[in-house]
């Protein structure tokens, strides 16, 4: 594992008097599986947005691979490999669910395909919506992204994310709205996608899912980092009950 | 008086459809309503005037020029007019207003009044159709907008370029995070629509002769028909302007020509009455809560 892939380093965001992000910082190694937990509305959104360029930070540095980010649009971030998918989904919703896929197959980063050649981006684009389980032979590539159902566009998401042939891949909440076997479907997928060596941060609500296939788990609570740690251990934290389940319970 | 309706009727819609195309091409792609358009659509009147009559360049080389040109400058545009003020509309509007005002003044204080100031036919001479003559010029206007229309099309579903336009008009963010620079797209889409009214100036303009005014009212034809046709609708845009370029013809023979301008102050009133979202165009509003 390569140390240091992504490290944030004292990162904070004030909105008006509210502190969204307080002096967080943390590091992720190549081809692991970063999980950031945190009641709602403790900054995990916020720290993504900061990640990706969409939030400049009031103070600290974002590193990926050594090169200092912080601070640089929202794009330039992307052509430097780090892809995401947005808590609520946003399709481009008049194009057909495939076609949502040219625009990062047209990318820079894009210029061959899994080693191969690149060959007709249609079916590239269509190659990937099934790897993420969008039926091959089905009209369900072909339909307006308007008319699919919410489980599907939150895969689309994803899979217009790897067109991206992104580095670090970060889902913000993509099992929220995904039914149970939707759900048990992704699992798999991100596990492979990790085995190939894709670094992965997952913001997620599903703890039981995540706890399984996390590396490593930090816990947000009001814009401050908790906790850090394997998944076994951040669940024996005790402010970490405190946060989740109030202070009686604890 | 049929094929006379019918014939001019076409060019009219024709002449409606290339004026606004730009202005809503900018629309449609950054939501910038760029009320500079009606006098970009002049000053490269203007400029294609200067570059004939004073700098005697070919004429050929003059359109090319004014292209590169009014595409370079609604790129600069952006940058200086729009991009401060980004996404808020109002300020938007305003900012462009005062180029628009600006630069159409500007000819006014320099003395483009007079009626020396006209471009000249692509091709002079005319020729019948079913009986009824139409000069080249008219019939050039009606098959520049049909190329248009289909040059669009073929950009923003074939090219890189016009599907990020596309991305960056259906979602902003999501195309951010793809790595498309949404700066750049919303200027070159400005750049754009400028290079589309310097096309729409050099064919519409030598029908009659360049005036200060008609740059506001190109600037009202752009609106009328962006509101009737809904803004982002391609085909709303071709359905608005046969609909007003129509009943402006027929209003002008049986009505009186004088009440030919009232129309599109009537249509924009009526159509944000009855369907606001115009007659094509689609209920943004709604499907975005999904």
């Amino acid at each position: 594992m390569r140390e240091n892939f992504l490290v944030v380093e004292n990162v904070s965001k004030s909105f008006g008097g509210v502190k969204a992000i307080s002096n967080v910082s943390f590091s992720l190694s190549g081809n692991s599986l970063l999980g950031i937990i945190g009641p709602n509305g403790a900054g995990k959104t916020t720290l993504i947005n900061i990640i990706t360029g969409f939030i400049k930070p009031d103070s600290g540095r974002v590193i990926f691979k050594g090169d200092d980010i912080t601070g640089l649009p929202g794009y330039k971030i992307a052509e430097k490999g780090i892809a995401r998918t947005f808590q609520i989904v946003r399709p481009f919703l008049h194009l057909p669910a495939y076609k949502n896929l040219i625009i990062p197959l047209y990318s820079k980063r894009v210029k061959s395909f899994r080693g191969g050649r690149f060959g007709d981006r249609d079916t590239v684009a269509i190659d990937l919506l099934e790897e993420v389980g969008f039926e091959r032979d089905s009209s369900v590539p072909y339909k307006s992204a308007s008319s699919l159902p919410h489980g599907y566009l939150k895969r689309l998401e994803l899979a217009r994310c790897l067109a991206l042939q992104p580095e670090l891949l970060i889902l913000d909440e993509l099992f929220s709205g995904m039914s149970m076997s939707e759900v048990a479907a992704t699992v798999p997928i991100i596990e492979k996608l990790k085995a190939e060596g894709l670094t992965l941060i997952m913001i997620e609500h599903r703890l039981r899912e995540l706890f399984r296939i996390a590396d490593k788990v930090i816990v947000l609570n009001f814009g401050e980092k908790i906790a850090e740690g394997k998944p076994s251990e951040v669940i024996e934290n005790e402010l970490v009950k405190v946060a989740y389940l109030g202070a009686e319970s604890a | 008086m049929l094929t006379g309706i019918i014939v001019y009727g076409l060019v009219n819609s024709s002449i409606l459809l290339l004026v606004a195309l730009g202005f809503c091409l900018t629309f449609g792609v950054s939501r910038i309503a760029n009320f500079a358009h009606g006098a970009i659509y002049i000053l490269f009147g203007y400029l294609m005037w200067i570059f004939l009559n004073w700098l005697k360049i070919p004429f050929l080389f003059a359109i090319l020029l004014t292209l590169v040109l009014s595409g370079i400058f609604g790129y600069v545009a952006y940058y200086v007019a729009v991009r401060r003020v980004r996404g808020i509309v109002l300020s938007e509007v305003v900012s462009t207003f005062a180029l628009g005002v600006g630069i159409l003044e500007f000819f006014r204080w320099m003395g483009f009044v007079t009626y020396e100031f006209s471009l000249p036919p692509i091709k002079k001479g005319s020729l019948y159709i079913l009986g009824f003559p139409i000069d080249y010029q008219r019939l050039i206007i009606i098959l520049a907008a049909i190329g248009l229309v289909a040059f669009l099309y073929f950009f923003t579903h074939y090219t890189k370029l016009g599907l990020s336009f596309r991305a960056i008009a259906q979602n902003e963010r999501t195309a951010i995070a793809l790595g498309i620079d949404a700066d750049r797209v919303a200027a070159l889409s400005v750049a754009f629509g400028s290079a589309f009214a310097s096309v729409a100036s050099i064919l519409v303009l030598p029908l009659g002769i360049i005036s200060i005014n008609s740059g506001y009212e190109a600037l009202l034809i752009a609106i009328a028909v962006g509101i009737v046709g809904g803004l982002e609708s391609i085909p709303g845009m071709i359905l608005a302007s046969l609909v007003l370029g129509f009943v402006q013809i027929v209003v002008g023979v049986y009505v009186s020509s004088a009440w030919v301008m009232v129309v599109y102050l009537l249509a924009i009133i009526v159509i944000l009455v009855v369907m606001p979202s115009g007659l094509l165009g689609k209920f943004k509003e709604l499907e975005e809560r999904v």
